[in-house]
Order: C-alpha cells, then sequence, then structure tokens
C-alpha cells in the first residue's frame, strides 16, 4: 500500500461522499433517474450478445467433439479459427462501448429473445453453427442500418466475416475444406 | 462548403474508389482465371462476371447520385503478386477481394441509406 494517497485511491473516496456534496449544486440534475442509454447503445449491447451467443456454440460443439472421442482433429482445425475470430469481433464490439457513468450498466431484457436451444452433437453442430453464422450475418446487416459511420463499417466486416463462416462451414459439411476464394 | 455539398462530395469519392477497386479486380480476374482450371476456373469465372455487374452499377450510381463521371479503367495495372501457377492466382484473388471489400467500407460510412446498405451487401458478397 502506497505511503500516498495515490489517483485512484481519490477517485474511491470521493465516490463514497454524497453526490450532491461532490457535485457542489442542489442536487436537482443528479438526483435524476440515470440517462437511459442511447438507441446505438442498445443496438451495440445487442451485437455484443450475439457474438457472446456464437462463441457459447463454438465452444460447446468443440467440447462434444472432444467428449465423443473418435477424431476430432478436423473439425477443431475447422472450428477453432472461426472462433478466435468470434472472439477478436467481441473484443472490438466491447472496444466501442462506453457506458456514460451513472446509466444502467446491464442491458436491458425487454429486446432480448429467448435463449434458442443450442447445437446438437456430431454433425449436426456444424450445420447448427451454419445456420446460425447466417442469422448472425444477417442481423449485423440490419443493425448497421442505423449505426454511426464508424460503427456501420464495424457491423459491416462482422457480417462479411460471418458469411465468410458459412462458406466454411459448407464446406467442412461436405467433407473437405478446401474452397476457392470468393 | 455547405453540409450538404460536402456530404455529396464524400458520396461521389467513396463510389469513384469502390470503382477504381471494381477495375482492378476486372483485370485481375482476367488473369486469375488464364491460370486455373476446372471448378477453380468456373468459379473465378463466375466472381469475374460478378465483378463486372457491380462495376457496371457503380457506374449508374456515379451517374445518377453525383451527376459525375465515373473513372475509367487504367489501360494495365501493375498486379501486386506475380502470377505464375494456380496457387499464386488465388492469392492475388485474395488480395483483390481484400481491397474491394475495403473500398466498399467506405460507402458504409456514409449518411444515405440505400448506398451503405448496398456497401454492405458487397463487402459480404
Amino acid at each position: 500500500v502506497a505511503a500516498h494517497p495515490t489517483r485512484r485511491v481519490m477517485l474511491a473516496a470521493a465516490a463514497m461522499l454524497p453526490l450532491a456534496a461532490v457535485s457542489g449544486c442542489d442536487g436537482v440534475d443528479v438526483l435524476d433517474a440515470p440517462p437511459s442509454p442511447a438507441p446505438d447503445v442498445t443496438v451495440l449491447r445487442e451485437a455484443i450478445a450475439a457474438e457472446q451467443l456464437l462463441i457459447t456454440w463454438y465452444t460447446a460443439v468443440l467440447r462434444d467433439a472432444r467428449d465423443a472421442g473418435g477424431s476430432p482433429a478436423a473439425l477443431t482445425a475447422v472450428l477453432e479459427p472461426l472462433l478466435a475470430e468470434h472472439r477478436a469481433h467481441l473484443a472490438q464490439l466491447r472496444s466501442r462501448l462506453v457506458v456514460p457513468a451513472g446509466s444502467a450498466a446491464t442491458p436491458s431484457p425487454t429486446r432480448r429473445a429467448a435463449t434458442p436451444a443450442g447445437p446438437g452433437p456430431g454433425s449436426a453442430g456444424v450445420a447448427f453453427l451454419r445456420d446460425a453464422e447466417q442469422a448472425a450475418a444477417a442481423a449485423m446487416l440490419d443493425r448497421l442500418r442505423t449505426a454511426p459511420g464508424s460503427l456501420a463499417q464495424l457491423y459491416a466486416s462482422i457480417s462479411a466475416s460471418e458469411a465468410t463462416h458459412v462458406s466454411v462451414l459448407d464446406a467442412a459439411a461436405a467433407g473437405t475444406t478446401s474452397r476457392v476464394t470468393g | 462548403m455547405s453540409r450538404r455539398a460536402a456530404a455529396a462530395l464524400g458520396t461521389v469519392r467513396a463510389l469513384q474508389s469502390a470503382l477504381a477497386a471494381e477495375h482492378a479486380a476486372v483485370y485481375g480476374y482476367g488473369v486469375v482465371g488464364a491460370h486455373l482450371t476446372g471448378s477453380q476456373q468456373a468459379t473465378a469465372t463466375t466472381d469475374w462476371v460478378a465483378h463486372q455487374v457491380a462495376r457496371d452499377r457503380l457506374e449508374a450510381m456515379l451517374r445518377s447520385a453525383g451527376r459525375s463521371q465515373p473513372a475509367a479503367a487504367a489501360v494495365a495495372y501493375q498486379l501486386p503478386i506475380t502470377v505464375r501457377n494456380a496457387r499464386e492466382a488465388v492469392a492475388l484473388a485474395v488480395v483483390l477481394e481484400d481491397r474491394i471489400a475495403t473500398a466498399y467500407l467506405g460507402l458504409v460510412a456514409l449518411g444515405n441509406a440505400v448506398i451503405r446498405e448496398y456497401g454492405a451487401q458487397q463487402v459480404q458478397a
């Protein structure tokens, strides 16, 4: 523990004071309800949730393949790079999420659909991931209509990546991983 | 310059960039296809035609939206990769597609909803 208070300690101490005292005003504004997040933020959170769901499903299919024994090496070789890309998407999306202090920190559950059933075992898992990628790519295209420019570019890139995953998974389902670029 | 004029100029520039990339792709895919055989060549031919269609569409968009002269194709292009075999041909196609995707991302940043959506679809195509 540092002998002198660091900036972090000062901030923590300030946070414990009543808000009105810190702001030095009569507290009319600070006592208002937390501001509701901008529409962009809601859409961004949906995008983040969608990526998290895909990651969960990929992880489940990979785990099932390992548990089933046999030779999951071929499947792993296909799925692992795709999973890595989804993790990269998620990191990019999260980096764009700037939550104003005091606003509702958790995503609003209102627009959240019921969690769909997960992937099945074996080849059904790959088919499930393929359909999930296709749906995710389409949903990303919907999101970019109203997004600010730079965010729209990110959504477009992710959508394009997911559309590519569909063809990779198609090729994997067809028993071959060779593909001509297109 | 007014905000509207600046937006229109931005739209024209982004469309011209995408068009330039499509011109280069149409040229490049000719080289790609020449080094491929069988189903790979068939795929390259399909892509080649798709890039010609996209080029024509961009030219039409420029004429209507920007009332400006679409950029012409160069007589020849310096290819980023020397293509001597099928493997290098596929590598060239990857580079061409990469550049096109980047150019179309420029359209996605625009305010015009129709152009933005077209750009996004083309990034994915």
